[in-house]
């Protein structure tokens, strides 16, 4: 607990969008396993004697294998203890929550989930692109690309609508086989593209260019990981709509209103970068 | 609410305690640390009464006898805490007629007011009650706040209140008041404050009171208020919300979540029926831009993800374009939420490698989708549409080629109390939610991933997902809620 008003000053941005339910789950759970992309921030604001389980998930190297993850959730609970199961984003996209529950079903163990802001949504939001647009996107599509025998395994004939925006959940690798890909399947190599870095925290970098350019950029700003693709026409909202400032962080101090001669820098980046 | 709660002013005023045992004389000791005079109105003393009273002696008096009308003369408040029921009766009585404030220990039905627990930092004074219903659970709760918030705290507001007359004059406008205190609470100087660094805290606020601009910047923060349990609200959308100056909501924000700004908020509904905007999209946004450039603090409240058919990003094209400041809080997406409450997982290894996310506006009385694009098996399809889309949708994908056993499912206020799911296929999903009479809002998930629901529901409407942590279920599968909450 008191765990928790320390952290909440000095660190609390990290864990701002952590949902009510969650901390709230998350101060009653006895036991915490947690991936690689959950903030140690969030991971400390469980109880001090909660035992913590780190099953962390480097990208093609699981360092717990998914079976004993479900294994050991499965364990702990049939043990009587209530585990905190936390994970990157949202636990049904792209968060293998769903196997892990086919297990505790199997195994006759009361879960509950709590659904969390998915690395899209939070990208999106703090990088100032809209998903969904009226006038250049009327669905969104979450695609993760897993390498089968080398390959990203994608039907990228599906992927050819213009009013539609792609969001990969991958990392700067997949980028140039991504373009290759959709240019391939007739997309044009001037469809606006951003890879976000790091999005929401701090740490974040967005990198904007298009099907033909983003894989040079990519590489030439050494974008890492954790990284997110977003792909179409509401990418290029980016240069019009970005107001997150990393090194002010979205909570500390309020920014200035743009004056409208476009003096001040907080301002002026915050209101119309 | 049951009482009002409010703070009470009884610097040198005469309060009476009827009674002199160990409860009457803790309450005697309270109401010194208030300031109040007391008498203690008794036939005997207890030993704690007379040790207060010797104690005390300038601000607390005997008053020896018996009970009678005439104690209550120029009586500003008083407490009944005899072991007499008829003598406690008859106090709160005459104190009623007189119109005394008056409290009887234990005994809720005399009582014109109650006493609250109270955590205590310094100046800084939280009061908890439940309405005399539940004492314990307000002990519980007391313990818990005690351990949140920091003895710090108490000299911070010290400190705030002996900057607040020059902060005052520094600022015209209440708003701007509060938005320097605001920055300042959250501020290094109130780290120093905490870590105990007070002449350096201090210097600091001068400093930024110095420094400060006398108006208020106006802002929007564009804000996912989630898919409807308020629970799923995050920390930041609180803050920005707490923070503001108006809010501008929609139909589908829950009144829970509305209700979490400050009171004084102006609150502005311009709630969007579907296929009747109650607001055209134009006049909220030059709505929102009016605000901000007034100089108010605008939270702009919408259900789900403010980026996910949420119109967001047509909001903020006019007030990027206007100059106005904004902020971006991304929430729970209808998707997820409804996806989590109801067991279906978006993405699933066996299932399905990729999610769509699909609205259907009709044009000419049809759905504007390309349904030659949704054939994949191997992917989750989630139609942001009611029940009015499902037949529609169903006969769309079969014409497209897909199997009429695909499952699906239409999930009703998803998240909430009132949720319900509907699952089928697609050759019978449509003669389901129409049997079903499924309402609005709800969503519709088509895929293989849609039959999970049958192994993976967990959420019990009736209990709510915010009650209690379920017991793990024994293996006997015995116990109803274990069992009903696991396999359902």
């Amino acid at each position: 607990m008191v765990q928790v008003q320390v952290r909440e000053w000095a660190l609390r941005s990290l864990a701002d969008l952590l949902t009510f339910r969650a901390l709230r789950l998350l101060l009653q759970a006895d036991v915490v396993v947690y991936d690689r992309l959950v903030s140690s921030e969030v991971v400390n604001l469980a109880r001090r004697e909660a035992e913590r389980f780190y099953v962390g998930k480097e990208r093609d190297r699981h360092c717990v294998p998914q079976e004993e993850i479900s294994a050991l959730l499965s364990r702990l609970a049939r043990e009587g203890k209530r585990v905190a199961r936390l994970k990157g984003g949202d636990p049904f996209v792209f968060g293998r929550g769903g196997e892990e529950l086919d297990v505790l079903a199997r195994d006759g163990v009361a879960y509950q989930v709590v659904p969390g802001i998915t690395a899209a949504s939070g990208c999106a939001a703090y990088a100032g692109i809209p998903l969904t647009h009226r006038d250049h996107a009327q669905s969104v599509r979450f695609i993760t690309g897993h390498t089968r025998e080398g390959r990203l395994d994608v039907d990228w004939s599906q992927l050819t609508s213009t009013r539609e925006t792609l969001v990969f959940y991958m990392g700067r690798k997949g980028v140039g086989e991504i373009c290759r890909g959709l240019k391939g399947a007739g997309r044009a190599g001037q469809t606006p593209a951003a890879i976000i870095e790091n999005g929401t925290t701090a740490r974040q970098r967005v990198v904007s260019g298009t099907l033909d350019t983003l894989a040079a950029r990519a590489e030439r700003e050494q974008v890492g990981s954790p990284s997110l693709i977003v792909i179409g026409e509401v990418a290029a909202c980016h240069t019009l709509l970005s107001w997150f400032q990393p090194d002010a962080g979205a909570t500390t101090v309020f920014p200035q209103p743009m004056p409208m001669s476009g003096a001040g820098s907080r301002a002026a980046a915050a209101s119309a970068a | 609410m049951e009482h009002l709660p409010i703070y009470m002013q009884l610097h040198g005023r005469e309060a009476l305690v009827v009674g002199a045992g160990p409860v009457a004389t803790r309450k005697a000791a309270l109401l010194l640390e208030a300031g109040a005079r007391v008498r203690l109105r008794a036939p005997e003393y207890s030993d704690a009464s007379e040790r207060l009273l010797r104690e005390q002696p300038e601000s607390i008096s005997r008053d020896p006898g018996v009970y009678d009308t005439e104690c209550l003369d120029r009586v500003a408040i008083v407490i009944a805490a005899t072991d007499d029921a008829a003598v406690n009766r008859q106090v709160s009585e005459d104190c009623v007629a007189r119109s005394i404030p008056v409290n009887v220990a234990d005994q809720p039905e005399l009582c014109s007011f109650i006493l609250p627990a109270i955590v205590e930092r310094g100046p800084l004074t939280i009061a908890i009650g439940s309405g005399g219903r539940a004492p314990v659970l307000v002990r519980l709760l007391r313990a818990k706040i005690e351990s949140l918030i920091p003895t710090g705290y108490g000299r911070l507001a010290d400190l705030a209140g002996r900057l607040r007359d020059r902060v005052r004059a520094r600022f015209d406008h209440v708003n701007a008041r509060r938005a320097f205190w605001e920055r300042a609470f959250a501020g290094p100087a109130t780290e120093l404050a905490l870590a105990g660094r007070m002449d350096a805290a201090e210097a600091r606020l001068e400093q930024e009171l110095a420094d400060a601009a006398t108006s208020t910047p106006g802002e929007v923060y564009l804000i996912g208020a989630g898919p409807g349990d308020p629970d799923l609200l995050t920390f930041r959308a609180l803050r920005l919300l707490q923070q503001a100056d108006v809010v501008v909501y929609d139909r589908l924000v829950s009144s829970e979540v509305v209700n979490l700004a400050r009171r004084e908020a102006e609150r502005f509904y311009v709630g969007k029926e579907r296929d009747h905007h109650c607001v055209p999209q134009e006049e909220i946004s030059a709505l929102l831009s009016r605000l901000a450039r007034e100089g108010k603090r605008v939270a702009r409240l919408k259900g789900g993800d403010p980026f996910v058919f949420g119109r967001g990003g047509e909001e903020l094209d006019v007030l990027a374009r206007h100059g106005v400041a904004y902020q971006v809080v991304p929430g729970i997406t209808a998707a997820s939420g409804c996806s989590a409450y109801a067991g279906i997982p978006l993405t699933h290894r066996d299932h399905a490698q990729s999610v769509r996310f699909i609205t259907g506006h009709t044009r000419e009385g049809r759905l504007d989708v390309d349904w030659s694009q949704l054939t994949s098996t191997r992917e989750t399809l989630v139609f942001y549409m009611g029940r009015k889309g499902v037949g529609e949708i169903c006969r769309g994908l079969k014409g497209a080629g897909r199997a009429g056993q695909t499952p699906a499912a239409i999930i009703e206020n998803g998240t909430t109390a009132r949720q319900r799911v509907v699952t089928g296929t697609l050759d019978t999903l449509a003669a389901r939610a129409e049997r079903e009479q499924v309402g609005s809002p709800s969503l519709i998930v088509i895929g293989e991933v849609a039959a999970c629901h049958a192994r993976l529901a967990w959420f019990q409407p009736d209990a709510g997902a915010t009650t209690v942590f379920p017991q793990p279920m024994p293996m006997s599968r015995a116990g109803s809620r274990a069992a009903a909450a696991s396999a359902a």
